[in-house]
C-alpha cells in the first residue's frame, strides 16, 4: 500500500525521469565520453594537456580567444549602458518598438547576421566605399579576415545580452534616490557616478558575464569573419576533430576552454545574479 | 540626474539610436543582395532582378534543405514540449538542493559552449546511428530548445494557485481532470512561448547541425554554411532573406498573441 507522501515523490519522478535521462544520455554522456577521450593519448594521458598548454601556437589560440572576448566585452557594455538608460525614458508605442529593435536580432541565425556582415565589410563592400567615398580611407580597408571584423560581427551578435540585463537593472533603481541626491545639491555627473552607477553595477556585472561567457565558446562569426587570421579555441577544436582527426586533443582543448567557463561561472555567481539575467531576456 | 539637460539627453538618445540602428539595419543587408542580377553580390545592386529566387526554388538541393528544416524543428519543438512541462511541473513538486541541481541540468546546454556539445555528440552519435538523421538531428536541437520550455512553463506555473488544485480535487476530479481543466490552461502561456523559441531555435541552429546532419539531414542553415565556404552567391542572399521573412512572420504573430494572452517572456 502506498502512502500519500509516497504517491506524491512517485509522480515527481515520473515528471522529471524523462527530462533528466534525455540529458543524462544526451549530453552528460557524450562530454564524458569526450572527457575520456581527451586522455586516451599514445603519449601518455595528459599529454594532450601539456601539449596545448605548452604549445606557443595553440597558447597563441587561447590569448587571441580571451582578447576578443575582453574586447568585445568592453565595447558591448559601453554601447549598451546608454542604450538600456534611453529605454527606461521611453514610453508606449516607442518604448515597445525600441524593445523589440533589441531582442527581434535574437530571432535571426547567427549565419544571417555573420552572412549580412561579410557583404558589408567586404573590400568592396558599401562601408569600404562609404569611408573611402567620404575621404576617411584613402584606399578600401581589410576590415573581413582581421580581428577587426570579427570584433564587430560579435559585437552585433552579443549587444542585446549587455542591453537587457542592464535595462531589467535600470528599471529596478528608485527615482527618489536620485530626486534626492539632485536636491540634496549633488552636481548631475556626482549624482550619475556616486547613486546611478553603482545602483546600476549589478545589472553591467551580470550583462559583462554573459557577454564575456558566450564569447569565449564563438565559432561561426570568427569562423567566417576572421579566418585563419583570427582563430579562437572554437575554431581551433572544430579543425582538429574535422582536418586533423585529433581527437584526445580536441578533447583536451574542449575541456580547457569548459573549464575556464565553469571557473569563472563559480567565480560570478558568488557576486552576480545569473539567473535573473537569463530571465529578462 | 542630469535629465534636465537637453544636451545630455540629446547625447543619450542620440548614441542609444544608433547602436538599435547597428543591431537592426546590417540584417537587412541581405534583402537587396537578394536582388542582384549578376553572380557576384554587388551592394546596392546595379541591375536588379529576382531571378535568383527563381533558381533557389528550383533547386532540389535548396528544397529540400527547408523541408528538413521543417521535420527537424517540428520534431524537436514537440518533444521539447513533452520532456521541458513535464519537467517544469516535475520541478515545482521538489525543493532545495535536488531543485537547484536539476534546474542547473536543465540549463547546462545554454553554458556549455555549443562547440564542445557538437563535437561530443558527433563523437558518440557515429556510433549510436544518430548523426545523419533527422531524429538525431533533432534530439540535439532539444538539448538547445529544452531551456526555453521549462523557464516559460516554469514562470506561468508560478501564477498556479494550489489551493486551487486541492479545491478540484476536494470535489473529486481525478487527477488527469485536474490536470486537464486547472493545470493546463494556467500554462499554456508559456508552453506556447516555450514552443515559439523552440521552433526558432531550431530553425537557426548552426552548429549542432554541421556535424550531425551528414548528408541526409542537411537543414537550411547547414546548406548556408556549406555554401558560404565556397562562394559569396546571391543564391545565399535569397536563402537570408526567406529565413529572415519568416522570422519577421513569426515575430509578429508571437508579439500579438502575447499581447493578448500573458505569455511569459523568457526567451528571445
Amino acid at each position: 500500500m502506498l502512502t500519500a507522501t509516497m504517491r506524491r515523490h512517485l509522480i515527481s519522478a515520473a515528471l522529471l525521469a524523462p527530462v533528466v535521462g534525455f540529458l543524462a544520455v544526451v549530453f552528460m554522456l557524450p562530454l564524458g565520453v569526450l572527457l575520456k577521450l581527451s586522455f586516451t593519448a599514445p603519449a601518455g594521458p595528459l599529454s594532450t594537456y601539456a601539449d596545448i598548454l605548452g604549445g606557443w601556437l595553440y597558447t597563441r589560440v587561447f590569448w587571441n580567444t580571451l582578447v576578443l572576448a575582453v574586447m568585445v566585452t568592453a565595447i558591448t557594455i559601453l554601447a549598451g549602458y546608454p542604450t538600456a538608460h534611453m529605454l527606461t525614458r521611453l514610453k508606449g508605442l516607442t518604448l515597445t518598438l525600441a524593445v523589440y529593435g533589441v531582442l527581434f536580432p535574437l530571432w535571426i541565425s547567427v549565419l544571417i547576421r555573420t552572412f549580412a556582415w561579410i557583404l558589408l565589410l567586404e573590400k568592396n563592400g558599401p562601408i569600404n566605399r562609404l569611408l573611402v567615398g567620404a575621404g576617411i580611407l584613402d584606399a578600401p580597408a581589410a576590415f573581413l579576415f582581421s580581428n577587426t571584423g570579427v570584433a564587430i560581427g560579435m559585437v552585433h551578435v552579443l549587444l542585446p545580452y549587455a542591453i537587457l540585463p542592464i535595462y531589467a537593472n535600470m528599471l529596478r533603481v528608485d527615482a527618489r534616490l536620485l530626486q534626492a541626491s539632485d536636491g540634496l545639491g549633488a552636481s548631475p555627473l556626482a549624482t550619475f557616478r556616486r547613486v546611478y552607477l553603482p545602483l546600476t553595477m549589478p545589472g553591467v556585472a551580470a550583462g559583462a558575464v554573459l557577454v564575456f561567457l558566450l564569447a569565449l565558446g564563438f565559432f561561426i562569426t570568427p569562423a567566417l569573419l576572421g579566418g585563419a587570421n583570427s582563430m579562437t579555441v572554437a575554431m581551433l577544436i572544430e579543425t582538429l576533430v574535422n582536418e586533423r582527426l585529433a581527437w584526445p586533443l580536441a578533447g583536451a582543448a574542449s575541456f580547457l576552454l569548459l573549464a575556464a567557463i565553469l571557473v569563472l561561472l563559480a567565480v560570478a555567481s558568488r557576486f552576480v545574479k545569473l539567473g535573473a539575467a537569463l530571465e529578462v531576456r | 540626474m542630469a535629465e534636465r539637460s537637453p544636451g545630455f539627453r540629446f547625447a543619450v538618445h542620440g548614441l542609444g539610436s544608433l547602436v538599435l540602428a547597428f543591431l537592426l539595419l546590417p540584417i537587412f543587408a541581405v534583402v537587396p543582395a537578394s536582388l542582384n542580377y549578376g553572380s557576384f553580390i554587388r551592394l546596392p545592386p546595379e541591375v536588379w532582378s529576382t531571378r535568383w529566387y527563381a533558381r533557389f526554388f528550383a533547386d532540389r538541393e535548396w528544397l529540400t534543405s527547408l523541408v528538413t528544416s521543417f521535420e527537424v524543428a517540428a520534431i524537436a519543438t514537440a518533444v521539447s514540449a513533452l520532456l521541458g512541462t513535464a519537467g517544469a511541473l516535475g520541478l515545482t513538486r521538489i525543493g532545495g538542493r535536488l531543485r537547484a541541481a536539476l534546474t542547473g541540468l536543465i540549463l547546462a546546454p545554454m553554458i556549455v559552449p555549443v562547440i564542445v556539445t557538437a563535437v561530443s555528440l558527433y563523437y558518440v552519435g557515429r556510433y549510436w546511428g544518430m548523426t545523419g538523421t533527422v531524429p538525431g538531428l533533432a534530439m540535439a536541437h532539444v538539448l538547445m530548445c529544452l531551456p526555453f520550455v521549462v523557464l516559460n512553463v516554469g514562470v506561468s506555473l508560478r501564477a498556479l494557485d494550489p489551493s486551487w488544485l486541492r479545491a478540484a480535487e476536494g470535489l473529486g476530479a481525478s487527477p488527469a481532470r485536474v490536470f486537464a481543466t486547472v493545470t493546463l490552461p494556467t500554462i499554456l502561456p508559456g508552453l506556447f512561448g516555450g514552443a515559439v523559441f523552440s521552433l526558432i531555435t531550431s530553425f537557426d541552429e548552426v552548429v549542432l547541425s554541421i556535424f550531425i546532419a551528414g548528408v541526409q539531414a542537411k537543414t537550411l542553415p547547414v546548406k548556408m554554411w556549406e555554401v558560404v565556404r565556397l562562394e559569396f552567391t546571391p543564391i545565399l542572399s535569397v536563402a537570408s532573406t526567406l529565413l529572415i521573412g519568416l522570422t519577421v512572420l513569426l515575430f509578429v504573430l508571437f508579439r500579438l498573441a502575447a499581447a493578448r494572452a500573458r505569455v511569459a517572456g523568457v526567451g528571445p
